[in-house]
């Protein structure tokens, strides 16, 4: 440290010079960043290699034979009514979990920032289900919705209301809004922290000074609360878009991907196709085409929440 | 099995990176530049990982692949004696989405630990939602291929190069296993059996049925009768992909394979087709069936919650396998059940019961290990000798497939279906994908044939629209099966 201080590095000389771009790092940074950019290409950059080469081949998985095909699966993604239907489910229970998840964490930050009693208590139960595992998750919420032996069905029997109990997780009408509703439950929790955190954030003077200004509760958050909420929904929404894109366990242990194929995503046509049905090949160009649609959306979303950072 | 790998290291990001952008946020202690740069660095690292990483697959797991058939076994003139001397592990596989084979088998394991102090049986099975051929392709893509495994994709997995050849000097154990590419990979655990209705008897006396169908039309009737007394006539473990094949196999072995059991190569020639009236008239009775006559939560329920459904009066049959025999009885001793094929319109009874190419089979990695194979070997032995193979196939109600005979005490329900295999009157054939040679199907359509037939019954679609899509998709597994 002590020689840089004595201007023995030329780049902080070249830097006192006007007119000269200032460099913000010196050489023996790299040092630092060698061990994570080793560790990252060992573990993504290389994977992420074989996998676009083995999207051009019909690999099965298990056979050492791993022939080039040209572009036969990206053209049979595009042509297969069964991935568009995955796509549109993925879109579907995207957006619907993204708009949920965050009504419902903002909804329980306010709650828990407000409370008197028992906050800690509230905060740690509206937490809790994020602790679990996804495939936890998903037994649980399978056997509460089991038609027979189901614990839902059992109460709306017990209430009088026997002849509305349907099959939650085999009828295609109610199996993709199952999963949502469950996966709200488990994901809601972690992002009313990342609220929470904001809503500490704001100066308690704004709303102060809004409230002597004559403003309600309703006013106060329509104005103050929520824009000030920006920085927090844009990690939020983005997170949970992503969580959503990815969404798997819940889908293996509730439903698989049925009834028939109702609901099946693009991550979980995947993993079937891919060790299921025994065509990695097919399944790693399905892969490809979903890290497309991630980076498109990702980009999207983030220019467009920025901007509405910058705006407010 | 990257993917799943992946997805854990996904969810330790999202865990770190979303406080860590949250606190940046909160403590303004960086610039709105550093933050978005941040924010889009974080957004941008998940994106990519997401998915790039998800099937880079495991091409280590085929440095060893190759030409199975090729590699030999080693000699089985290492005798066993020497190779009990010695510390020895291996690993087992098997299906285990029933519990009484479950038990059945994890039983002998133990039993034969106990009885060779020195060999260690490492049990890799797991009860999961997946279909065995899932599983067992997993547990490949993660190097735990089992050392011996239970293999029902014999012809798959032998050209992949993972499974070799049976050692000569256990083909004696058995009656004429059959062959794939000429040569036998399996030593059969037993021999195919009929699969039929177990009723209550209770539930057939409370609506009248006095006596059992001989045609397929006065099986219809009694459901009809058994629906009209409130029950549920049939319960169906639709849940697990594989009980689909019970009722799908029963229809397609009456209109197609008791007529033309090279049905499966003629439509890998194209010179057949799903949409052709035999294989529609199969679909429209399943379909029908299932509209009709079918628990309602038939989606939702596990092959292993049929047995409870059918002794707590729910429903009234179930058509599975004599396996579950034993299920039954354990679940309720009291409970009075029959068992019976059901025949088609004609009044012939057409049963599975032709041998198929399945069974213990070693992998191409323990051959390799003189020590692992003669205990492997040993193990087969044990499985089989009457004393212990006999307990076995009693706890599943399975018919025996070795040159010795063996010998248990049959229930009135098990003699009913060696009746069936006796009765040279009754067609045996085999179900879609126990097929194999020419006949054998896409390794990956059985899967997606049965969803798409869920999928045909809960939209209530047109069978010939659906028959055309299987078409479809059967081409183009074949074409990329072949590519």
């Amino acid at each position: 440290m002590a020689t840089s201080i004595v201007n023995t590095d030329k780049s902080f000389i070249a830097a006192e010079k006007p007119g000269k771009k200032k460099k913000k790092w010196q050489s023996y940074a790299l040092l630092f960043i060698l061990p994570s950019f080793l560790l990252y290409t060992l573990f993504v950059i290389v994977p992420t290699a074989g996998s676009v080469y083995l999207s051009f081949t019909s690999w099965d998985g298990i056979s050492s034979d791993i022939r080039y095909i040209g572009f036969a699966n990206f053209v049979e993604i595009f042509q297969s009514p069964r991935v568009q239907n995955a796509l549109k489910n993925t879109l579907v229970m995207t957006i619907t979990l993204v708009l949920l998840e965050n009504i419902a964490a903002i909804a329980m930050a306010l709650m828990v920032d407000k409370v008197r009693w028992f906050r800690n208590l509230f905060r740690s139960i509206f937490y809790f289900p994020t602790l679990l595992s996804g495939i936890v998750m998903g037994f649980v919420w399978a056997m509460i919705l089991n038609y027979n032996f189901g614990v839902f069905n059992q109460i709306l029997t017990s209430v009088g209301l026997g002849d509305y109990i349907v099959d939650w997780l085999g009828n295609p009408k109610y199996a993709m809004l199952s999963i949502i509703l469950s996966t709200v439950w488990k994901g809601a929790g972690y992002y009313m922290i990342i609220y929470l955190a904001g809503l500490q954030g704001i100066p308690q003077e704004l709303n102060e000074a809004a409230s002597i200004d004559g403003a309600g509760g309703w006013q106060q958050f329509r104005h103050i609360t929520f824009p000030l909420l920006a920085g927090s929904m844009t990690v939020c929404m983005v997170l949970s878009m992503i969580s959503a894109l990815k969404i798997f366990d819940q889908i293996a242990v509730m439903t698989d991907g049925g009834p028939g194929f109702e609901t099946e995503t693009l991550t979980y046509i995947i993993y079937k196709v891919g060790f299921g049905e025994l065509r990695q090949g097919f399944g790693t160009a399905l892969a490809m085409v979903l890290f497309l649609i991630i980076l498109i959306i990702t980009v999207i979303q983030v220019k467009f929440l920025q901007k509405r950072e910058v705006q407010l | 099995m990257l993917f799943l790998e992946h997805k854990e290291t996904l969810t330790d990001d999202d865990a770190h990176i979303g406080p860590a952008v949250s606190g940046l946020y909160t403590q303004g202690e960086v610039t709105k530049d550093m933050k978005n740069t941040i924010t889009k660095l974080s957004v941008m690292l998940l994106a990519a990982t997401t998915v790039l990483t998800a099937c880079g697959g495991n091409n280590n797991n085929n440095a060893s692949g190759g030409n199975a058939a090729a590699t030999e076994a080693p000699a089985g003139n290492n005798s066993a004696t020497d190779a009990a001397k010695k510390d020895v592990s291996f690993t087992i596989g098997y299906a285990s989405g029933d519990p009484a084979t479950k038990k059945a088998i994890a039983d002998t394991v133990k039993k034969f630990m106990e009885a060779n102090p020195n060999v260690t049986i490492k049990d890799l099975s797991e009860t999961s939602s997946a279909a065995y051929l899932d599983w067992l392709k997993t547990k490949d893509a993660v190097g735990e291929f089992p050392d011996l495994v239970e293999m029902r994709d014999t012809q798959v997995f032998a050209d992949a190069g993972k499974i070799v050849e049976l050692p000569a000097d256990l083909l004696d154990l058995f009656e004429s296993p059959p062959q794939v590419d000429g040569k036998v990979w399996n030593a059969p655990m037993q021999v195919n059996a009929p699969q039929g209705i177990i009723y209550s008897k209770k539930a057939y006396a409370d609506a009248g049925i006095t006596e059992l169908p001989k045609t397929y039309d006065e099986f219809i009737a009694i459901q009809e009768k058994l629906k009209a007394t409130g029950i549920s006539p049939l319960v169906v473990g639709g849940k697990d992909i594989f009980h689909m094949g019970f009722w799908v196999n029963k229809f397609l072995i009456d209109d197609v394979y008791s007529k033309d059991p090279d049905w499966n190569s003629k439509r890998t020639a194209k010179t057949v087709s799903f949409a052709d009236p035999a294989v529609v008239q199969a679909m429209t009775d399943f379909k029908e069936l299932f509209k009709n006559y079918v628990d309602k939560g038939w989606l939702s329920t596990a092959d292993n919650q049929t047995a409870s459904i059918l002794v707590s009066g729910k429903a009234a049959q179930l058509y599975s396998g004599t396996w579950m025999f034993t299920q039954i009885a354990e679940a309720d001793p009291g409970f009075e059940f029959g068992f019976y094929a059901i025949p088609d319109r004609q009044g012939k009874v057409n049963v599975i019961g032709l041998p198929s190419p399945a069974g213990w089979s070693l992998s191409v990695d323990a051959a390799k290990d003189a020590d692992k194979t003669a205990a492997i070997k040993d193990f087969i032995r044990f499985f089989f000798a009457p004393e212990q193979y006999s307990v076995y196939l009693a706890s599943i109600n399975a018919i025996p497939s070795t040159k010795e005979k063996v010998t248990y005490e049959t229930s009135e329900q098990m003699q009913v279906a060696l009746d069936l295999i006796a009765d040279t009157s009754v067609t045996k054939s085999l179900a879609i994908n126990n097929w194999w040679g020419d006949n054998l199907i896409p390794p990956q359509f059985r899967n997606w044939y049965y969803k798409l037939l869920q999928d045909m019954v809960v939209n209530d679609a047109d069978v010939t629209e659906y028959m055309k899509k299987a078409d479809t998709e059967y081409d183009n597994q074949v074409k990329a099966n072949s590519l």
